[in-house]
C-alpha cells in the first residue's frame, strides 16, 4: 500500500520544476539569483529536447526491460541454478562503473550522439533489472509454487499464472529504479552529444549562461520526478488488485 | 534427478566460456597499431603476435574454465583459480610484449592499443577467475589472488613489459595530472561521505519532522545527479551574490563546493538508512537488560548499539563509498577537478586511452573500496554476531 502523498510529494515537485524551466521563468529566477538576464532557451527547443529525452530513454529502458526480465526468467529456472550464484557479483561489478564513464566509454565504440546514450544506459541498469526479477521470483512462496505444480500446472502456466503475477509488485519497483537511472543517464548523454535536456546544462555550465542551465537542471529534475510518480501510481493500483489473489496463493 | 541438470548445466556454461574465450582471442583483433594517438589502428590478430605465450593463456584459460564446470569442490575451484590466474598473466604479458615487436622501429607517434578481442578476453578470464574464488569457498584466496597480480603487474611495469602499449604511453605523458586528479577524486569523495554521515548522524536525533526528512531525502535519489549539479551552482552563485564576503573566503560557484554537496545528499539516503537499521538492531529485550544493570544512555550506545550495528554501519558505508567514487566523477563538470576532469578531456580530443586512463582508476577504486569494505563487514559480522 502506498500511501497518496509519496505519490503526490515527487508529482507536485515535478511540476513546480517544469514550471520552473520555462524560459521566462527561468529568467526571473537567474535574476534572482543575481546574474545577467542572458538568452534563455525557446519553450519550442526545450520541449524538442524533452522529447529526445524521452525517446532514448524510453529505447534504453524497453531494452533493459526486455533483456532484464527475460533473462531474469531464464535465470530463475532449475537447469540455470549454477549460474544464479553468479548474478550477485556481476551486478555488483557492473554497478563500480558510473554511467558518466559508460557514456564515456561507449564514445570511442559508437562516435557523438544517441547510440553511446543508449549503450550507456543498457550496460549500467541491465545488471540491477535482472537481479530485482531473480530476486522477485524467487522470493514467491514454495507452497505457492508448490500447490500450482500439485494441482497440475504445467511449468510455463506456473510461471504464467503464479510466479509472475505474485512477482509483478517487485519487478516494478525495479523498473522504477531503472526508469529513474534512464533520465538520469539519458540526461549525462549531453556530455556525448547527445540532444537531450543535458545538453543545456553542458552548455550553460561552459558558456557560464545561467538561464539555460538552470532550465536544464528543472526540466530534467521534473521529468525524473514526474515518470517516477507516474509508476508509484502504477505500481500502487497494481498492488490493489494483486493483493487478493496474492493472499489466495500464498496461503493456501 | 534434480542434481543431474544443474551439473550438466555448470559444463554447459562453462563450456561457453572457454568457447567465448578462444573466440574473442582469435576471432577479434586483440592489438590494433594507429600512426598516432587519435586515429584508430589496423587490426592484428592473436596470430600476428610472436612467440606462443597468447597460445598458451588461451590454452590455460579455458582449461580452467572446463575444470571449474566439471570437477566439483575445493579442489576443482583451487585448480581453476590457479589456471584462470596463470593465463590472466601471460596474456598481459602477450599483449606487452607483442605491442612492443609491432612497434619496434617505427616513428614515435606510432601508438599499439588493446583491441576488442584482447578486452573481452581480460573481462572473461576476470569474470572466471572471480566465480572460481567464490566457489572456492577459501576467504583468504580473493585477497590473495587481488595482492599477487598487484605485486607482479607492478614489477611488469617496472620491468617495462607494458611500456609499448598505448595507455603506458598516455599515463607516462600524463603521471602528474592523473595522479594529481586521483588525490582530488579521493579527497572529494571522501569528504562527501564524511559531510553525509555528519548529516545523517545529526538529522537521527530528533524524532520530530521524520517523515519529512525521510521524504526529501529519498526525493533527492530520483532527481538526476547532472541536474543536481548544475542547480547548485546556480544556488551558490545566487548566495555569494547575495553575500560577496564569502568570495573572499574561497567559496566559488564553479569548484569542488557544489560537487562536495551535491555528491553528499545522495550518499545521506544510504547512510541515514544504515544508521537507523544499525541503531534498532539490538534485540529490544538486551537493550532492556543493559537498562536493569544500570547503564545510562551513553553507554548503552558505545557498548550496545553501535557495536551491535556494526556490520549494519559498514556496510551503509560500503554503499555509500562506492557511490561517492561514481559522483565525484561528475564533478568535473562543475570544475571540482578529479578524474572525471581527465575522461571530459578525453571525450573533447575523442582520445579513447585518456578516457580510458580517467576511466581504469574510477573502476579500480569503486571495486577496491566495495571488497574492502565487504570484507570488514563479514569480519564485523564475525566479530558481533546479532
Amino acid at each position: 500500500m502506498t500511501p497518496r502523498r509519496t505519490i503526490l510529494g515527487p508529482a507536485l515537485a515535478g511540476f513546480a520544476l517544469a514550471l520552473g524551466s520555462h524560459p521566462e521563468v527561468a529568467r526571473r529566477l537567474a535574476v534572482t539569483l543575481g546574474a545577467e538576464p542572458r538568452r534563455a532557451l525557446p519553450l519550442d527547443r526545450l520541449l524538442e529536447l524533452g522529447l529526445n529525452h524521452l525517446a532514448l530513454a524510453g529505447i534504453g529502458l524497453a531494452l533493459v526491460a526486455l533483456m532484464g526480465i527475460g533473462l531474469g526468467i531464464l535465470a530463475t529456472r532449475d537447469f540455470a541454478a549454477p549460474l544464479r550464484a553468479g548474478i550477485d557479483g556481476a551486478a555488483a561489478a557492473a554497478q563500480a562503473v558510473p554511467p558518466v564513464v559508460m557514456v564515456a566509454l561507449a564514445l570511442p565504440v559508437l562516435g557523438f550522439g544517441g547510440p553511446p546514450t543508449v549503450l550507456a544506459l543498457v550496460a549500467y541498469s541491465i545488471m540491477p533489472m535482472l537481479r530485482g526479477t531473480v530476486g522477485a521470483i524467487e522470493a514467491v512462496s514454495p507452497e505457492a509454487r508448490q500447490a500450482a505444480i500439485a494441482i497440475g500446472l504445467s511449468p510455463r502456466q506456473v510461471l504464467l499464472q503464479v510466479e509472475l503475477p505474485l512477482a509483478a509488485g517487485i519487478i516494478l519497483d525495479t523498473f522504477r529504479t531503472a526508469l529513474v537511472l534512464a533520465v538520469a543517464t539519458t540526461a549525462v548523454g549531453g556530455l556525448a552529444g547527445a540532444s537531450t535536456l543535458g545538453t543545456p546544462i553542458v552548455a550553460g555550465l561552459q558558456n557560464q549562461n545561467l538561464v539555460p542551465m538552470l532550465q536544464g537542471a528543472a526540466a530534467t529534475a521534473a521529468l525524473a520526478l514526474l515518470c517516477d510518480a507516474a509508476l508509484l501510481a502504477a505500481a500502487s493500483r497494481l498492488r490493489r488488485w494483486n493483493i487478493p489473489a496474492g493472499r489466495g496463493a500464498t496461503c493456501p | 534427478m534434480n542434481g543431474r541438470t544443474p551439473q550438466a548445466a555448470a559444463i554447459g556454461a562453462s563450456l561457453s566460456g572457454a568457447t567465448l574465450l578462444v573466440g574473442v582471442l582469435y576471432g577479434l583483433p586483440v592489438l590494433r597499431i594507429a600512426a598516432n594517438r587519435l586515429v584508430v589502428g589496423l587490426p592484428f590478430a592473436a596470430a600476428d603476435l610472436p612467440g606462443w605465450t597468447i597460445d598458451a593463456a588461451a590454452g590455460l584459460g579455458a582449461g580452467g574454465l572446463l575444470i571449474l564446470g566439471a570437477v566439483r569442490g575445493r579442489a576443482g575451484a583451487g585448480l581453476a583459480v590457479a589456471l584462470l590466474a596463470t593465463a590472466l598473466a601471460l596474456l598481459v604479458q602477450a599483449l606487452g610484449a607483442g605491442a612492443a615487436e609491432l612497434i619496434a622501429g617505427r616513428p614515435p607517434a606510432v601508438r599499439a592499443s588493446l583491441g576488442s578481442g584482447a578486452w573481452l578476453a581480460v573481462g572473461v578470464l576476470g569474470t572466471s577467475l572471480a566465480l572460481a574464488i567464490r566457489a572456492s569457498r577459501l576467504p583468504w584466496l580473493g585477497p590473495a589472488v587481488l595482492g599477487a597480480s598487484a605485486v607482479l603487474g607492478t614489477l611488469a611495469w617496472q620491468a617495462g613489459s607494458l611500456a609499448a602499449l598505448s595507455l603506458a604511453v598516455e599515463y607516462e605523458a600524463r603521471r602528474e595530472v592523473v595522479g594529481a586528479a586521483l588525490g582530488r577524486h579521493l579527497l572529494l569523495s571522501l569528504g562527501a561521505v564524511l559531510l553525509a554521515g555528519l548529516v545523517a548522524a545529526l538529522l537521527a536525533a530528533p524524532r520530530r519532522g521524520r517523515g519529512v526528512v525521510d521524504l526529501a531525502v529519498s526525493g533527492i535519489q530520483v532527481v538526476p545527479a547532472i541536474a543536481l549539479f548544475g542547480g547548485l551552482v546556480a544556488l551558490i552563485s545566487g548566495l555569494l551574490n547575495a553575500a560577496p564576503t564569502l568570495r573572499d573566503w574561497g567559496f566559488s560557484a564553479l569548484g569542488p563546493a557544489p560537487a562536495l554537496l551535491g555528491t553528499a545528499a545522495y550518499l545521506l539516503l544510504p547512510l541515514r538508512r544504515g544508521l537507523t537499521a544499525a541503531l534498532d538492531a539490538p534485540d529490544p529485550a538486551v537493550l532492556d537488560a543493559a537498562t536493569a544493570m544500570g547503564l545510562t544512555p551513553r553507554e548503552i550506545l558505545m557498548r550496545i548499539r553501535l557495536p551491535l550495528g556494526a556490520p549494519i554501519l559498514i556496510g551503509a558505508l560500503r554503499v555509500a563509498l562506492v557511490q561517492s567514487f561514481g559522483l565525484a566523477t561528475l564533478g568535473a563538470l562543475v570544475g571540482a577537478g578529479g578524474l572525471g576532469q581527465v575522461v571530459f578531456d578525453g571525450m573533447a580530443q575523442f582520445a579513447p586511452d585518456l578516457i580510458l586512463l580517467g576511466a581504469i582508476p574510477i573502476v579500480l577504486l569503486s571495486f577496491a573500496a566495495d571488497q574492502a569494505l565487504g570484507v570488514a563487514e563479514a569480519g564485523a559480522r564475525r566479530r558481533w554476531p546479532a
